[in-house]
């Protein structure tokens, strides 16, 4: 498969606006704003079935058409760049290695929803990154890219680069808005949604950074190609994460749809030391874990749905069989305490008390009984919050434990002591 | 010099990243790293300042500052080590690189370490950021040359 989103990923210095123009960068935006129509871009992202490709899987075209026909506010783009999933960096490497195919992207979207701003929001930690898209927002600007009468169409776009500030959180889209204004990220509830109310109360469209770096090649190429790269209401290639315990871990461009045994084994190189696959986590951390039986399904959003699980951020995390799944939990349930905004209550006491009992348990202390009631606190985590973070602290439990169960309790029985890790800690040396 | 001091150089700067925003409050994050990045945390006198140029309540400054785990109340060391403890470095075995860490850095001083969460360079599990910089594929051997560099 030819590559699409990584093609420079490789090429020296394409993060530079001489490498990046030299491989066609800003081409397509000067073909679609000088001879296309902003409705006839959002009808041909419709036709491409792009999805939403931060985690959620939303029909991309069909959010940008949920804003409103006549709204006197100004539209504003927002760029979700705050990523923290964990087993996911996919899109590090396309601010690192590809910011001019990010600032490409949007300013073909802009064009298409009508917004003159726009703001990416990079995670905290990501300096690096953070630098290469600043200089190529400099370097885009100074050659007219971007700012005023962009290719003498008379289309303004000013794009401005932000930083969050460490919260997972904030990349639950209103969490961000509310970070981006300058306040904590705690998620607001829906509706209304961003398209009607969202940036400074302002219709808003939030889209992650692989999103819309997918959006130049579906206007090069056409809306069909790409609908036919990928399965079924599944457009286009992925960038999948693979980490864990494969020989190669790496960023892998693939079709969406591709099965994840071949991901793992064909690309990723299978596992180290040629040991036993135990469980892989097809789609960052929140996503339900998968057995070695259950590594015979198509990565795309409805397969995964369809697997009683998720694609989620397509961070595939693999475990073979030295793994332990009660001390995977542990890190998970500790991530989850640490990360959650609280808001609401049930994930506040609830990712509390789940990381209070996991803890208990993989230090050698827990009873038969910690089981049930971990799975009955997921259960009433699930679905009663303003935002799906409950839900995902609540999968890795509920998945882990059933699947895995007889592992939790062997470690019950057996009095396995384990050590912990300090927990949001600063130590001075 | 006092924080005041050193905040009221930056005002030039301050209003320049002010005026990239649609609403001034919205750089309130952007200001207080650049306050944190001059005087080695957010004391009372950067929140006043935040305050000053994003018209945001100085109390809300501090909810700001106490959300989020990269600002920091009291100084860190002159070097911040952020260990990354994500899954994937836990399965590539980060627990003892950081022991070994913890024993190397013993002592210093003038670094600090904080154990984090996942930090997204999986592939180089297991991994950690040095002030801006991400080091991965730790060994024993590469921590004692980092450290070294640092001292």
């Amino acid at each position: 498969m030819e590559p699409i989103l990584s093609r420079n990923f490789n090429v020296k210095d394409a993060w530079t606006l001489p490498v990046a123009e030299s491989r066609g960068a800003y081409q397509t935006a000067r073909k679609v704003l000088t001879s296309m129509k902003p409705e006839d871009v959002t009808a041909a992202v419709v036709a491409s079935n792009l999805r939403g490709l931060g985690g959620a899987g939303f029909p991309t075209g069909k959010k940008w058409q949920f804003l409103p026909k006549d709204s006197p506010k100004p539209v504003y783009l927002v760029v979700n760049a705050d990523e923290g999933e964990p087993g996911t960096f996919k899109d590090r490497y396309i601010l690192e290695r590809d910011p001019h195919q990010l600032i490409e992207g949007i300013l073909i979207s802009a064009f298409a929803i009508k917004s003159r701003k726009a703001y990416v929001y990079v995670r905290g930690e990501y300096a690096e990154p953070y630098r290469r898209l600043q200089s190529a927002l400099d370097e885009a600007a100074a050659k007219n890219y971007l700012g005023k009468n962009i290719f003498g169409t008379g289309f303004n776009l000013e794009i401005v680069a932000h930083r969050g500030a460490g919260a997972y959180i904030c990349g639950e889209e209103t969490a961000l808005l509310n970070s981006l204004e300058g306040g904590k990220g705690y998620p607001r509830l829906k509706p209304p949604f961003p398209a009607v109310v969202g940036l400074f109360g302002c219709p808003t469209i939030i889209n992650n950074v692989e999103t819309l770096a997918c959006v130049p090649p579906i206007l090069k190429n056409g809306a069909g190609w790409f609908a036919g790269l990928g399965s079924p209401g599944n457009g286009g290639t992925r960038l999948f994460s693979v980490s864990g315990h494969v020989k190669k871990p790496g960023v892998y461009e693939l079709p969406m749809g591709t099965p994840l045994r071949e991901i793992i084994y064909a690309h990723a190189g299978g596992l180290r030391g040629g040991r036993a696959l135990k469980a892989v986590i097809p789609g960052g951390i929140s996503a339900k874990i998968l057995t070695a039986n259950e590594i015979d399904v198509k990565m795309d959003y409805d397969s995964l749905k369809a697997a009683g699980t998720m694609l989620g951020s397509a961070g595939v995390i693999v475990m073979d069989d030295t793994a332990s799944i009660v001390k995977a939990l542990y890190y998970a349930a500790k991530f989850f305490a640490h990360e959650s905004c609280g808001q609401c209550s049930p994930c506040r006491e609830g990712t509390g008390w789940a990381y209070k009992i996991v803890r208990r348990i993989y230090r050698g202390e827990g009873s038969l009984k910690d089981l049930d009631t971990l799975l009955a606190l997921a259960k009433n985590m699930e679905g009663r919050t303003i935002c799906v973070f409950a839900d995902a602290a609540a999968w890795p439990i509920q998945s882990y434990i059933t699947k895995f169960r007889k592992e939790f309790e062997e470690h019950i029985n057996n009095k396995h002591e384990a050590r912990i890790s300090k927990f949001e800690t600063i130590s001075k040396f | 010099m006092n924080h005041t001091t050193i905040l009221n150089q930056l005002d030039s700067e301050a209003e320049k990243i002010v005026a990239k925003y649609d609403e001034k409050r919205a750089a309130t994050l952007m200001l207080l790293h650049l306050a944190q990045d001059k005087i080695g945390s957010v004391t009372p006198e950067a929140e006043a300042w935040v305050s000053k140029w994003t018209g945001v309540p100085a109390v809300r400054v501090r909810e700001v500052v106490t959300f989020y785990s990269m600002y920091h109340q009291k100084p860190v060391g002159r070097r911040h080590i952020r260990f990354c403890t994500g899954t994937s470095c836990m399965l590539a075995g980060h627990e003892k690189i950081l022991d070994h860490l913890k024993k190397k850095l013993g002592g210093e001083g003038k670094i600090s370490l904080e154990e984090a969460e996942c930090l997204c360079a999986c592939e180089t599990a297991p991994m950690m950021q040095v002030d801006d910089d991400y080091h991965g594929n730790l060994t024993e051997k590469k921590i004692d040359e980092i450290v070294d560099q640092l001292k």
